[in-house]
């Protein structure tokens, strides 16, 4: 490695995630104000702040590292995740309902969210092995194979929301990929039916979960004699984000957020506590920012000198970009609730770090993209 | 790391536009409603914000004290001790809120454990049964800054004890809820009445008062309802910031103060109203002691002074219990007294109608001296019975039907004023409906019914109880139209001995005896001497007939002095002023005048002085005021003249000698056994001169019929008693009555007579004090 590769450092993309980072470790900050469990027992603000420095240098670290070398290891990787989350599955703790979780005597680590990284690296090696061929179904079905054969295990841990993000990063790299639009339809009619198929089995056998199905069906059709409980988070979140107004209610003054009627504010529901305190201005900002991040990893997708970095870009900036559109359309009452959180903003150490080592892969891939540059 | 590179695929730049387009379309989706949240729904939505952290919390009013005339309390506020758990603050360890549990459980009797917090949902407050563990947990999940009760109405000491482990029991307090108390308890409860729950019913003008639901009490009966808001007072309000768990923060407005309730100074006299209670009830216990069952079931007694309308005494049996209802209504009692057929809750002395039998002759005796049917000196043939023609028009000849007296060997000829001395049905019915030659002319229905309703019959008397009895004194109209059967001559000459269908109230019985006792000037009954703020003061509060009461105020609208209806409170529109207006009938009567939020003016009928009291409020004086509407008479018939005409005093004065026999003629008298001293009762003569009539009243109610007592000539009785004292300056008034009991001679004299006896013992008292 040279210290040259160095001089191609995009600054604006770090610049970018880091001030998100502060912003969110600061909205965390004013989310749990008052909340001794979360600010003496567990201090989430401290967490987040030591994830963010570990992120910091797992970032770096991937950065230095030449990306392909992902690529040689493709294997490897895909093979230790499935032993990881197949253990998670056996041995995990049964950790709000899921076994998501591995408790370290500091702090609880999500492999789920690290499964990510995964796909999107192996998911690229295979692409890029088999792009010329992807117009045959054969290729198109090995990669929805291999796909679901790491999906299955997050399934069953059962996370619903992360395996959808795993299916949709599939999905995104077989499309970049270059997959026919006639075969697309075939497939998408095909994976319809089996899903409406195996839908009433997954219930059945708790894989989708009761609460997952009322949340779909509370958001197709809001039952008007539900009790307030169900609907009760999200007219919240809406409240939050609607009384902050252009300029909010001001940083700490937040009456939704301070008085703790947002619930997971420093999760799930942080853009609207930022709404709330920091109005459409703060929100704007936040969103400006993960636009850039998304168009920054796009840029260097155009820019790689090869293939295997142009999809990982494209992974990691699918990766950003659903789970962003998908957490802020829940706070906005666009979509049914999830569990998605906001990528570099909601509180989540294996999230962030997760995050920002997929920056340092495009940043790795930036870093790389001239061919003759020694 | 220095492989050469993969040479580069190609990838399909529409299919990265595609990518792109999609990116875009769905930040603009979200940028799109984050605008319409932030911009277009930002009123609302601050709106809502708001309203969840804005706890609008309403302070209770001390209610008013209720006193009787002497300053003896009739109804107070009394502190009840319950043991409270706030759950937010309970010690965190689990194992110490076990402990707290324990130690508490020992000391107030709940289990730890019991049942389930499903099960704890279903019950209200203060209801045994949940445990500790399950009432706390209830609410932990609903207001966890709230206390819940866990015991309530602790003993002091309890009390004491749970505050002195207050240390060691964090999260355990005592709450301190006001109860009303009234210590003469059922000897006043018809009078006191008893507060209940705010009824669904009122639910929207109470809580519009800010009066709090499940919490604050409104009156139910007697007093405490007729004069509910001015002894409610008027709420506070304080309105804070609270967090999502209910934990108050700060005053977001300046907190507005609770008023209290102004007290009430009743008329009643309870020394007084223990005798009456003891007279009634001792004689109801003798004769059905002496029958061996239970013959009197209801009975009622009521002292008045006859020139101010105050009433000293009102007494109905049987009553109930008004304690009991002090901290909720239990069913088992309620439905006891709602079953039971004597109803205990009605207020028998205003609520509740009989014939009158012969008191009602004072109306038949003034009427027909007053219209010259009889003349002082005429005498009169009063045999055991008399025959006379029923007839029910013009045209029907008529059919012979014997017509009794109380006395089958009669009276002899007699005066007029021994009519009423002796009670001779027969005089009476001769000068009601005619008799031959001997009464040319009878009174006649419709002019006999001129002078009852002149002495207080046929309506109400706006004495400050709800749900009083108007009684009735039927017309021929009302005959047709309720039994549609016409008039008959028999008809006007039973009702000429306050038989057949007339009723009344032993209100209205007294009412016309005190009319006749004060010369004429026929008063407002009144229970209320002084109305008085917390701080003593008297307050001037006026009323009308439909139970609003006023009190001065200056209209918010146009700065103008008047007068508002306390159930409204200050800050209504509508701004009273007082006024004269004809009424339904087209007399002029005053009233109170305003207009209602469409301009729409509103006349309500009465004004009278309620604090203050003003030494009586005279609504007419029969001797003055022409309140007899004048008939010309043909036989039965009678057509009125359209004009009006007054009672002659000589009249009034001759029927006040008469009622002065009653007691004084040796021995046929029906008062004078039991004034002279001559009776089971009473060996000595009364000393004080008094005056008074009798009455026995044959009746056939469902009750009687029922128990096949209906028999022609020995038709069951209620007992009736008026009397007033001293004869020549009255200063009270008492009407006794006893349902079924039987001759008002011997059941309903003796308990006047006693009621009277104490009040001059009460009075000489308090003279040499």
């Amino acid at each position: 490695m040279r210290g040259g590769f160095w001089r191609h450092f995009d600054f604006w993309l770090l610049g970018a995630m880091t001030v998100l980072v502060i912003m969110g470790i600061t909205m965390i900050n004013s989310a749990i104000a008052g909340n001794i469990e979360l600010t003496v027992t567990t201090p989430l603000v401290n967490r987040q702040i030591i994830f963010a420095v570990i992120g910091f240098v797992f970032l770096m670290g991937t950065a230095a590292i030449d990306y392909r070398l992902w690529s040689s290891m493709s294997n490897t990787l895909y093979v230790g995740m499935i032993i990881v989350l197949i253990s998670l599955n056996v041995i995990g703790a049964a950790l709000f309902g899921s076994a998501r979780w591995f408790t370290t005597t500091l702090i609880y680590i999500q492999p789920s969210e690290f499964a990510k990284l995964v796909m999107i690296l192996s998911m690229s090696h295979f692409f890029v092995q088999h792009m010329p061929e992807i117009d045959k179904p054969k290729w198109a079905l090995r990669s929805l194979l291999m796909a679901m054969f790491l999906t299955v295990w997050v399934i069953l841990q059962p996370n619903l929301s992360t395996s959808i993000v795993l299916l949709v990063i599939w999905f995104v790299l077989l499309w970049v990929a270059g997959i026919p639009v006639k075969h697309l339809v075939g497939y998408a009619a095909a994976g319809v039916t089996i899903l409406a198929i195996t839908f009433p089995l997954l219930v059945q056998f708790q894989l989708v979960q009761d609460y997952q199905v009322k949340r779909i069906l509370n958001f197709v059709s809001p039952d008007p004699n539900a009790r307030y409980g169900d609907i009760y988070n999200i007219q919240q979140a809406l409240i939050s984000i609607g009384s902050g107004g252009l300029f909010g209610q001001g940083y700490g003054h937040g009456t939704q957020v301070q008085l703790r009627f947002l619930k997971v504010r420093w999760s799930d529901f942080i853009f609207s506590a930022i709404s709330n305190e920091l109005g459409m201005v703060g929100a704007l900002i936040v969103i400006g920012l993960l636009v850039f991040i998304i168009w920054r990893c796009l840029w260097a997708a155009r820019i790689s000198r090869d293939t295997y970095g142009s999809l990982v870009s494209y992974g990691v900036a699918t990766l950003i970009a659903f789970q962003a559109i998908v957490n802020i359309g829940v706070n906005l009452n666009l979509m049914p609730a999830t569990g998605l959180t906001l990528p570099f903003v909601s509180y989540g150490g294996s999230s962030l770090l997760a995050n920002m080592i997929g920056i340092g892969l495009v940043e790795s891939v930036i870093m790389r993209h001239k061919v003759l540059e020694l | 790391m220095n492989t050469p590179a993969v040479p580069r695929l190609k990838i399909d730049r529409w299919r990265i536009f595609i990518f792109y387009a999609l990116l875009l379309l769905g930040v603009a989706v979200l940028v799109f409603q984050l605008i319409n949240l932030q911009v277009f729904q930002y009123s609302t939505r601050l709106a809502q914000a708001n309203e969840n952290r804005t706890n609008v919390i309403s302070i209770p009013p001390t209610r008013g004290i209720i006193y009787d005339r002497n300053g003896y309390i009739l109804a107070r506020n009394v502190a009840s001790y319950n043991v409270v758990i706030t759950p937010a603050s309970l010690p965190n360890d689990e194992a110490d809120i076990q402990n707290v549990y324990r130690e508490l459980s020992a000391l107030i009797n709940v289990p730890v454990n019991n049942g389930t917090v499903e099960e704890a949902k279903l019950l209200s407050a203060c209801v045994p049964g949940p445990g500790i563990s399950q009432l706390v947990q209830l609410q932990e999940t609903i207001a966890p800054y709230k206390p819940v009760s866990i015991q309530c109405n602790v003993s002091e000491d309890t009390a004491r004890i749970v505050r002195e482990k207050s240390m060691d029991w964090p999260g355990v307090s005592i709450e301190v809820d006001p109860v009303r108390d009234y210590p003469t308890g059922i000897l006043t409860s018809d009078v006191v009445g008893f507060l209940g729950p705010i009824p669904a019913r009122d639910e929207a003008l109470y809580t519009g008062q800010g009066f709090q639901l499940n919490r604050d009490k409104v009156g139910y009966s007697g007093l405490e309802a007729y004069f509910q808001d001015l002894l409610a007072g008027v709420p506070g309000k304080r309105v804070v910031e609270r967090d999502v768990a209910g934990q108050e923060l700060s005053n977001l407005e300046p907190p507005i103060a609770a008023q209290s309730g102004y007290n009430l100074v009743t008329t009643i006299d309870t020394r007084l109203q223990k005798a009456a209670d003891a007279a009634l009830t001792g004689e109801i216990n003798y004769w059905n002691a002496y029958f061996g069952k239970i013959r009197i079931t209801t009975g009622a007694v009521i002292a008045m002074n006859p020139k101010t309308g105050e009433i000293l005494a009102m007494v109905s049996y049987p009553s109930y219990e008004n304690n009991r209802m002090a901290r909720f209504i239990p069913s088992y009692y309620y439905n006891q007294l709602a079953q039971d057929p004597a109803k205990p809750m009605l207020n028998h002395a205003v609520s509740d109608q009989f014939p009158p039998g012969s008191v009602f002759k004072l109306s038949t005796a003034t009427g027909a001296l007053n219209e010259g049917v009889v003349t002082l000196d005429q005498i009169i043939d009063a045999p055991g019975q008399l025959v006379l023609t029923e007839s029910f028009s013009p045209n029907d000849p008529g059919r012979e039907r014997p017509f009794v007296d109380w006395n089958a060997a009669g009276f002899g000829k007699i005066d007029f004023l021994h009519c009423i001395a002796y009670s001779s049905n027969v005089c009476f019915y001769k000068l009601g409906g005619g008799y031959k030659n001997e009464v040319k002319q009878g009174l006649g229905i419709e002019r006999l019914r001129e002078y009852a309703r002149a002495l207080g019959y046929d309506q109400k008397s706006n004495i400050e109880l709800l749900g009083e009895a108007a009684g009735l004194i039927p017309t021929p109209q009302w005959k047709r139209i309720n039994r549609g059967e016409n008039w008959s001559t028999g008809d006007t000459y039973i009702a000429s001995v306050g038989q057949g269908y007339v009723l009344a109230t032993p209100l209205q019985v007294l009412e016309s005896a005190a009319t006749i006792a004060d010369d004429g000037k026929h008063v407002q009954p009144t229970l209320v001497k002084a109305i008085t703020d917390s701080s003593g003061k008297v307050v001037e509060i006026w009323r009308d007939n439909e139970a609003n009461l006023y009190q001065r105020c200056t209209s918010p609208t146009t700065n103008q002095p008047g007068w508002c209806d306390t159930g409204y409170g200050i800050t209504d529109q509508v701004v009273f002023s007082q006024c004269q207006q004809k009424n339904d009938n087209g007399q002029m009567v005053q009233g109170f005048c305003g207009t209602d939020e469409k301009k729409q003016p509103i006349f309500r009928e009465g004004a009278i002085q309620e604090s203050p009291f003003t030494g009586g409020h005279v609504l007419w004086d029969i001797t003055k005021d022409p309140v007899i509407n004048d008939f010309q008479c043909d036989g039965p018939y009678c057509v009125p003249t359209g004009n009006t005409k007054t009672v002659s005093p000589d009249v009034v004065k001759s029927i006040q000698t008469g009622m002065r026999m009653v007691v004084t003629s040796d021995p046929i008298g029906t008062l004078n056994a039991v004034f002279s001293g001559r009776t089971r009762d009473f060996t000595t003569p009364f000393d004080i001169p008094v005056a008074g009539k009798t009455g026995t009243a044959e009746y056939c109610d469902n009750v009687a019929q029922a128990a096949n007592r209906c028999q022609f000539g020995s038709w069951p009785t209620h007992a009736w008693t008026v009397a007033y004292g001293p004869f020549n300056d009255p200063e009270i008034v008492v009407v006794a009555f006893c349902y079924n009991g039987g001759e008002g001679a011997t059941v309903a004299a003796p308990i006047v007579r006693k009621v009277l006896e104490a009040y001059f013992e009460i009075k000489n008292i308090d003279s040499t004090k």
